[in-house]
Order: structure tokens, then sequence, then C-alpha cells
């Protein structure tokens, strides 16, 4: 497709009624498109605009207290306990004025204490959010790093894998050059469970599946696999990913979750 | 906008203010969807406190704040709606129907300068334009679902509705500022 097929599905995105395959294929677009990402925000305040002709409705005042008691939650501090109050009373001499300003001084330095202390966890928070976003980014970079040479190799070959029962909304891609250098990529597969996990099969008509790598899914439930194919006719395979104990087996036994797109 | 700025800054009362403005046209919104109160109040504290946590994330070079709250909101209400099973969705479509039908002429004293002008618009539109635009935003149906729905074949859904969402743009177009929000 080129950029102008792209640019004719946006406004069906804006309604997010594209089908699923139509969906992938823009959101692809759309990350390397700036222009596109400009034009479906506008068809977005199109679709947005729609919105208002939907009867006025008044929740129920239980709502704004539910939401409000959650915001209090989120924003609960730690309390700085309050002095007691003096016996005496320290406006009578001049030596308390000394006294109140030791008070103020204190109940100064706590304070400023909780704000450092507030901020240096919060500060903690986010450098251990930013590190696991980086560390997830970098490995993404090199994954897409791989399959873009690999993709763009001569002779290179992609085909589309779909989700199946369990994982339909789970997608692939296998990425393969015309030496059977293999790599796929697949999102959205569920977590396995110990003991288990996915196995690439390569499959040609009238002969039994053959065995390709095992593999899990990392943390962001992207799963990569690199493999080296089975002497077959490189446009006449096709692709399966099933479910196996770990390490793999010969002949596929589990469900399947991502068969080669008809 | 300022009040998203404040709420990105974890001030309360600016939150509260945002709910007050919007909160009557978002559970509207969820109730064209969703059709149950429960579960469009549910959604609608789903979406506040979704802005409460995420309203740092708003670009105000990318759209309006009524576009980016409205969105949400709906696809929030959409993501709801899939959840809820076929059959509770096959046994309230009659009571639907009717519910809208009253409240129509319930609420002219309702009707706002902004929805005239949207209502307006649609009127414009021919009825083969305008159905799959509302079967998209309303019930969530993808084109192919919609084809299926109509009985009309893919490619005529796919253009009906690029045709009807064009439409309605030009006919919204320059009444933006007093469409602002």
């Amino acid at each position: 497709m080129v950029h102008e097929d792209y640019k004719e599905m946006i406004p069906a995105r804006a309604l997010s009624a594209l089908d699923a395959v139509e969906m992938r294929a823009l959101n692809e677009h759309l990350e390397e498109c700036s222009e596109c990402r400009m034009e479906l925000q506008e068809w977005k305040a199109t679709a947005a605009a729609l919105a208002v002709t939907a009867n006025p409705a008044e929740p129920s005042p239980e709502v704004r207290e539910r939401i409000l008691n959650e915001v209090r939650k989120d924003l609960e501090t730690p309390q700085v306990v309050p002095f007691r109050s003096a016996t005496r009373n320290i406006w009578t001499s001049f030596g308390s004025l000394g006294a109140m300003a030791a008070v103020i001084l204190v109940t100064a330095l706590i304070v400023g204490l909780v704000v450092l202390w507030r901020q240096k966890r919060e500060a903690q928070v986010q450098l251990a959010t930013l590190s696991g976003q980086l560390e997830t980014t970098q490995k993404e970079l090199q994954r897409s790093n791989e399959f873009y040479q690999l993709v763009t190799s001569p002779g290179a070959r992609l085909k589309e894998l779909e989700g199946m029962g369990q994982a339909a909304g789970a997608t692939g891609k296998v990425a393969y050059d015309r030496n059977g250098h293999a790599m796929l990529i697949a999102h959205g597969l569920p977590k396995v469970s110990a003991g288990k996990e996915y196995q690439l099969w390569f499959i040609m008509s009238g002969k039994p599946p053959m065995p390709g790598k095992s593999f899990a899914p990392d943390n962001t439930g992207v799963a990569t696999a690199i493999d080296e194919m089975p002497d077959v006719p490189l446009d006449a395979v096709a692709f399966a990913i099933t479910l196996e104990p770990a390490g793999g087996v010969p002949a596929p036994t589990g469900p399947m979750y991502l068969r080669t797109a008809q | 906008m300022a009040l998203l700025k404040a709420v990105a800054a974890k001030d309360e009362a600016s939150l509260a203010q945002l709910y007050d403005f919007y909160r009557v046209i978002l559970f509207g919104l969820l109730m064209r969807i969703l059709n149950n109160r429960a579960e469009a109040e549910d959604v609608l504290q789903e979406v506040f406190l979704q802005v409460w946590r995420k309203a740092g994330d708003f670009d105000e070079n990318r759209g309006r704040p009524f576009t980016w709250l409205v969105t949400l909101t709906r696809s929030r209400g959409i993501d709801r709606l899939r959840t809820l099973s076929a059959r509770e969705r096959v046994a309230e479509a009659g009571a639907k129907e009717a519910t809208e039908a009253i409240s129509d002429a319930a609420s002219d004293a309702f009707r706002s300068e902004q929805r005239g002008l949207v209502t307006d618009a649609l009127a414009q539109l021919p009825d083969e334009q305008k159905r799959p635009l509302m079967l998209a935003y309303f019930d969530g149906l993808t084109q192919s679902e919609i084809a299926t729905r109509l009985g009309a074949p893919l490619g005529t859904v796919k253009t009906r509705m690029r045709t009807g969402l064009m439409k309605l743009r030009e006919l919204l177009a320059g009444k933006g500022e007093s469409f602002g929000f």
C-alpha cells in the first residue's frame, strides 16, 4: 500500500471502525508518517463532534464523590505531627520569643525534610520507570533492526501470522531470506506457565510439520525467535505456533496459537 | 487548556471543576453507548480517574481538550460494551430505541448550541451515509460488521463512511470556535 491508500483509511480509523488487519497496517504507517498522524487528529475532532448528539444525562452525585475520594487517597501525604501547645503563655516573656522562633524553625525544617523526602522518592520512582522504559525501548529497537535487515536483504520474504482460538488478538510476522534465515516477531501471545513454551513449525502441504525453535514472550508480551528453516521451497512454506513442553518437541502436541494468514 | 494542566499538577479542585463542566455530555455519551446507568457511571468514574493520572499526556498541539476527553470516554465505553455479554445487549436493544425516542422529545430544554450544530449537519447527510457513522461511533462496529448489519457490500460501506465523515467535517468547518467547548 502507498501513502494515499493509508490516507483514505484515516476517517474510518478516527471512528475506530477499521477491521483488525487494516488497523494494524495503518498503525504501522502512522508510526512513521507525521502527516497522517496530524490528519488523524483532525478526523478525531470531527468524530468527537458526534458525541454531542447523544442526549445529555446527569450521573448521580455519588459518582463525583467516588472520584474525589479516590483522588484524595492518591494525594495522601505523610502527616507532620503537630507540636503540643505550651503549658504557659509564651507571649508573656521575652525569652519565649526565642522558643517560638525555635518552634517555627524546627517545624520549617521538618516540613522541608518531608518535602525533600517526597521529591527524592518520586525521583527514584521516575528513574526506575525510565530505566525500565529505556531497556524495553533498546530491546525493541534491536529487534526491529534485526527484522529490518532481514526484510531488506535480497530475495527476502515476509509472511503474516494470525491469532487463533485463545489468542485471537495475537499477531505475528515471519521474515526470511533466500538462505532460509528466518526471524519471527509475535505480539499478544498469552504468558506461558512454567514448563511450557511456544514452538515454531514449518509446514509444507503433504508433509508432517517440521519443528522450529521454542521460545517464550517477554514481559511486554512480545516474542521473538530466530531460526534456520529446513530445506523447503521458500514460496510454499507456511508457519504455525503451538504451545508445547519447554524446549520443544519433534511433532506438535499442543493447541495452535498463530498460523500463516489465509 | 489551563484546567487540564492544573489537573496534571495534581490539583483536586481543578479535577472537580473539569468533572462539573463535562459530566453531562460525557455521561450522555456513555448512556447512549451502554444504555445502562450503573455501567455508564462506573465507566465515567474510570474515565476521570484516568484523566487524573494521565492529564500530563494531553498535548494541546495535537487537539482540543474536548476531543481528548470525548475520545477517551468513547473508547472506554466501547471497551465496556464489548465485555458485556451478547445476551444482555440483545435484551436491552428494544429498551434503547424506546429511551431514545422519549428523551429526544424531553431533552429540548438541554439542547445546546453545539448539539444543534451537529444534529443540523447530520440531518443534511443522507441516511445511507449517516447510519454507518452512528453504528461505528455509538455501537463500536467495524466496517465489516456494519456491512453485515446493513446488508451492503463492504466497499460501499467504506465509501459511504468516508464520504459521510468528510461531509460532516465540511459542514462543521468554520464553526470550530463556537464548537470548541
